[in-house]
């Protein structure tokens, strides 16, 4: 038990601790932000500058409301004008005239609506033709810049005025829009979807097989009194320290030989054997008092059923553990599925082989590859939030003085 | 119900070092309250486990009702067994964990239920049934292992020390509750203690163990009066029995036995009880004295060569009584090149010290005895132990 302090110092201490602790705790979590909203942009606001953490979406009004057919259209503002403008037609062709007396001053009009008066005139050094345009309504005398196209906008209230405009110089009306639609993108177009599924398989046979091997291995380490046991364990133990590196060309051989290249089986069955949960286990099983297993036999408990009955359940939180630490590995095991899977078979690629594809192919979506990502790392962070509680609690001892 | 048989059993850990139980010859009978007592590493837990089939017989027979069980498992020998930390499965609740048993051996679900609420209810634990042993306290975690014994109706409870974890009041309480079931079952109990005073109270008969060696195996009453050698002197009775290195003399018809300057006459009586003694004129004898076998001077009427002046080391106002702790300078009594102490238990070091001997006197307790007086006491030298220095065996 702590023992709390008093006093405005102690007050002082308690709140930077707390300021140190909240802004060390927003560095860790911005990333994972990040990654969820991108995740739901859509393909226009990934690229928005300055780039904003809520998706927002183009506003639109329906067709109907400005008289033509068709999908929704976008609302847009000027910087000229308080009026929000429809984007009826967003590829017409525009001219852009300048106005003669007044060069800074652009003009810009559907391509027909100027009428060419057969003088020229000479700007920067070359002869240019000199057309009639409407400005504000006034008939002016102007030469045209250039041939472009852009879009054609009207006044919501006022469907009188109508502008030409380049789409890219309107400044879009926004809204709060999550783009919802990138999850199922990825999963069914992108093939995620496929690839979610084997990665579940392969990892709950590899946690569950974990599981079993190191309950047997742990227990018969821990209780089992058997000719050179301690040495055995010692050998199992001292794998550990091999690195996985090491094993990639042997194990690559091994399953060639069995033949299980490009195939989950190599991704599950040399993974299901593991020295650090057998010897998470034992340790476990070695400090549940010899009692409780002695009074089991006295009444007549078999091996079995004071393995399964007792000590399993005892062992719960060794067990969630170990069960998260082999979920995170399998989850997250990239470089062994990029050896055993072809690239050409997506039917065999787990999510990690799957994102760098996705990264690779569909690097302008950027959207899309997070919404990848949080796929990814969904179920991972759901496990630890589900398992966090088993580590701190530990119930072998409680029926003990 | 059955009665356990040792037949010069012995144990030897790992087939090496000393014997934990050395050719054990006991018989428990059937319905009988045996008491295991002795102090740490004596082999009393190991005799117990042998019994329960967790620890193997080296040689010899161990036999349950007329059976010889060294090879049977643990689970086929009908016995049930109280572990010291109860040794409860912390996962089950109190009910789980007194069905347990019945559960394995898959009895109906209703036989099941009954069986465990009869057990309950006998132990006062209804109303916890549902609880997991970490919600109990340690009296009531205690019942439940209990409960677990009880619910099997085995041939034999085995208990190992089922009392030590709990406190003194709670010790008193479950120690008389024990004795009840026990009377009541009528079922053979197997009971280690290293504390006398369970052993003295509870049992039908105590054995008293030694070093894997059985001392002596007689009911609480005898084995406080008539102790078969010096080590249950020594070891049964608190505060436990002094044991002085003394000179044993003819006086006259008397016989008077000196130590460390006092001289004190024997009575006939314990010459009667030890008609070995007059053999030992002459030569050292070592006299047992438990320590109400002192008075204050005037309580007792007692001659005069039975009474000796000590110096008040300490002076302990029990109320009933005073306990007088003294020094005389002697060496202390050995044993097998040991010191004889009393029980590791919680009445300490009262024997020895170093080339001093001490001396706890216990008299009536309207007495008013200081610290650093000079007291003058009476012995009743008629109820004197004496036993042989070199064997440790009584003179008689």
């Amino acid at each position: 038990m702590s023992v709390k302090r008093k006093g405005p110092r102690a007050a002082l201490v308690r709140a930077l601790t707390y300021v140190l602790l909240v802004a060390v705790a927003a560095i860790v979590i911005f990333p994972f932000v990040v990654a969820v909203a991108t995740s739901t942009k859509n393909n226009q606001d990934i690229y928005n500058y300055p780039p904003t953490l809520i998706p927002r979406e183009n506003q639109t009004v329906s067709a109907s409301s400005v008289g033509v057919e068709g999908d929704p259209k976008p609302l847009y503002s000027f910087p000229d004008s308080d009026a929000t403008y429809v984007l009826v037609d967003n590829d017409v062709s525009i001219a852009e005239f300048r106005r003669l007396g007044d060069l800074e001053r652009v003009i810009r009009v559907d391509v027909t609506l100027g009428i060419k008066t057969g003088d020229t005139v000479e700007i920067d050094g070359e002869q240019e033709d000199v057309f009639v345009v409407e400005l504000d309504g006034i008939a002016v005398q102007a030469y045209r810049s250039r041939l472009t196209s852009g879009g054609r906008f009207v006044n919501l209230d006022d469907p009188s005025d109508i502008r030409f405009e380049l789409v890219n110089l309107a400044e879009p009306e926004t809204q709060f829009g999550p783009r919802l639609s990138n999850f199922s993108e990825v999963l069914i177009d992108k093939e995620l979807g496929r690839s979610l599924t084997n990665t579940i398989l392969v990892t709950l046979a590899v946690v569950g097989g974990q599981i079993l091997t190191s309950i047997l291995g742990g227990y018969a380490f821990a209780r089992i009194d058997f000719k050179g046991r301690n040495s055995i364990f010692l050998v199992y133990l001292g794998s550990v320290m091999v690195p996985f590196v090491v094993l990639i060309i042997p194990l690559f051989q091994l399953m060639l030989q069995v033949g299980w290249l490009d195939n989950l089986a190599a991704l599950i069955i040399p993974f299901v054997f593991t020295a650090y949960g057998t010897f998470l286990m034992r340790q476990f099983f070695v400090g549940v008092p010899k009692e409780i297993e002695e009074a089991a036999l006295l009444d007549n408990a078999s091996r079995s059923t004071i393995l399964w009955k007792i000590m399993v359940p005892l062992a719960r939180p060794a067990i969630a553990t170990l069960a998260t630490f082999g979920f995170l590995y399998a989850w997250n095991s990239f470089f062994w599925p990029l050896v055993i899977i072809n690239s050409g078979n997506p039917d065999g690629r787990v999510l990690s082989l799957a994102l760098s594809t996705l990264g690779g192919r569909s690097s302008t979506d950027v959207n899309l590859v997070f919404a990848g990502a949080v796929v990814a790392m969904t179920p991972p962070i759901l496990v630890f939030l589900f398992a966090q509680r088993y580590f701190v609690r530990n119930s072998a001892s409680s029926g003990l003085k | 119900m059955a009665t356990v048989v040792f037949n010069s059993v012995s144990k030897q850990y790992k087939g090496e070092g000393p014997l934990a139980v050395d050719a054990l010859d006991l018989t428990i009978e059937d319905g009988e309250f045996m008491v295991l007592v002795g102090p740490s590493g004596c082999g009393k837990s190991t005799a117990l486990r042998m019994i329960a089939g967790l620890e193997e017989v080296t040689s010899g027979d161990l036999s349950i009702g007329s059976k010889v069980v060294n090879d049977l498992p643990p689970g086929d020998r009908d016995i049930a067994m109280v572990f010291q930390n109860y040794a409860l499965y912390p996962h089950m609740t109190v009910r789980d964990n007194i069905g347990f048993a019945l559960k394995v051996a898959k009895r109906p679900k209703a036989e099941i239920k009954s069986r465990t609420e009869d057990a309950a209810s006998m132990l006062g634990l209804t109303e916890y049934l549902d609880r997991l042993p970490k919600a109990l306290s340690g009296g009531q975690r205690q019942r439940v292992a209990m409960g677990r014994a009880i619910v099997r109706n085995p041939q034999v409870f085995l208990m190992d020390e089922p009392l030590s974890n709990l406190d003194a009041k709670l010790r008193v309480q479950m120690r008389s509750e024990i004795i009840d079931i026990q009377k009541r079952l009528g079922t053979t109990m197997v009971y280690v203690t290293h504390d006398q005073v369970e052993a003295m109270t509870m049992g039908h008969r105590v054995a008293v163990m030694r070093l894997g060696l059985l001392q002596q195996v007689a009911p609480p009453q005898e084995l406080y009066h008539q102790p078969a050698n010096v080590f249950v002197a020594a070891f049964i009775g608190s505060p436990a029995m002094n044991l002085l290195s003394a000179d044993l003399e003819r006086d006259g018809d008397k016989l008077v036995a000196s130590f460390d300057g006092h001289t004190i006459t024997i009575d006939d009586r314990a010459v009667e009880r030890y008609p070995d003694l007059p053999d030992h004129v002459g030569s050292p004898v070592i006299l047992g004295l438990r320590p109400e076998h002192f008075a204050m001077d005037g309580d007792a009427d007692l001659p005069d060569d039975q009474k000796l002046t000590l110096h008040v080391d300490l002076a302990e106002a029990m109320g009933a009584e005073v306990h007088i702790h003294s020094t005389v300078d002697l060496a202390p009594v050995e044993l097998d090149g040991e010191l004889v102490t009393a029980d590791d238990g919680e009445n300490g070091d009262s024997s020895v010290s170093g080339s001093k001997t001490k001396l706890i006197a216990k008299v009536d307790g309207i007495h008013t005895v200081r610290t650093g007086d000079e007291t003058r006491l009476a012995v009743k030298t008629h109820l004197a132990h004496f036993f042989d220095p070199a064997t440790g065996q009584p003179l008689r």
